[in-house]
């Protein structure tokens, strides 16, 4: 249980300095960087919601109701930004 | 005083973990950020540019500092969460104490960004941009204030040797703060990057 929550925490700290590093070489296409920023704000959102939160333990209903709202947002926000 | 309790099944969908109520203001909260952020994004695609320009005032550093403290402070509280109800009575204290410095560290770092932008006389009506930067940001603010003051509750009802709160009771406080989380992680790219 704690590995795994150690593992997690490891994952999010690595995903938000691979956003911070992609970032500083300031890549070209930034409108599908846009995209990328908001993928890994996706899938940190599901590692906090299923490992911290314990939305795994939770029924059906809350793990789709959430996950749903999450990618709306994102999906809406990315295509708005590109 | 005997910690271990029967637990409800979070697998019913009257019992997620925290409870039921929580996760109603979860969501209700993840909805109204949610449009907020889908407003900011629409008002960014009718002005890219100024935008742009608004974006690059921000302090991108302190941003994302700010989020790796908000993350370990959720580990935190995860790890409190399973100490607690293992009956780890003084380890959960130990990381609820340490929950709290992270978010005290996130008021600090946010409290100066938004110091350097008062000295930069940028505020709430300089342009969209910032009327949705202060308003989202503010917001969210006031939800980590108020997760501080609900875990603050928890850690001195848990400190004297004889009380103690049910696990039910931490897992709400716990499932506020990952919400506190979850919305940063959303606000975050948002605001600081994708423009």
């Amino acid at each position: 249980m704690k590995n795994q929550l150690l593992l997690t925490l490891t994952g999010l700290i690595g995903l938000t300095l691979l956003t911070g590093l992609v970032l500083i070489f300031e890549w070209s296409m930034f409108g599908l960087l846009a995209v990328f920023f908001m993928t890994v704000a996706g899938v940190k959102f599901y590692l906090v919601a299923f490992e911290f939160m314990e939305l795994a333990k939770a029924n059906r209903f809350w793990k789709v109701t959430l996950m749903a709202i999450c990618f709306l947002i994102l999906t809406v926000v990315s295509l708005l930004a590109i | 005083m005997e910690l271990i309790q029967e637990r409800p099944d979070n697998k019913n969908i009257f019992y997620p973990p925290g409870g039921l109520m929580i996760w109603i203001i979860i969501l209700l909260e993840l909805v109204t950020f949610g449009l907020g952020l889908i407003g900011f994004a629409y008002y960014g695609r009718m002005e890219p540019a100024l935008f742009h320009e608004s974006r690059l005032q921000l302090n991108i550093g302190l941003g994302t500092v700010n989020t790796v403290v908000l993350l370990v402070s959720g580990y935190m509280m995860a790890s409190a969460v399973g100490c607690y109800r293992g009956g780890g009575k003084k380890r959960a204290i130990h990381f609820l104490k340490w929950t709290l410095l992270g978010g005290g560290i996130f008021i600090c770092i946010k409290s100066f960004e938004y110091y350097e932008k008062f000295t930069s006389s940028i505020d709430m009506e300089d342009n969209m941009f910032f009327t949705f930067y202060w308003l989202l940001t503010g917001f969210h603010l006031v939800h980590v204030l108020v997760g501080m003051v609900i875990l603050g509750w928890m850690l001195y009802k848990m400190r004297p040797v004889d009380t103690d709160i049910s696990v039910d009771d931490l897992e709400s406080g716990a499932a506020f703060w990952h919400m506190c989380d979850l919305i940063w992680l959303l606000l975050f790219p948002t605001l600081y990057l994708i423009f």
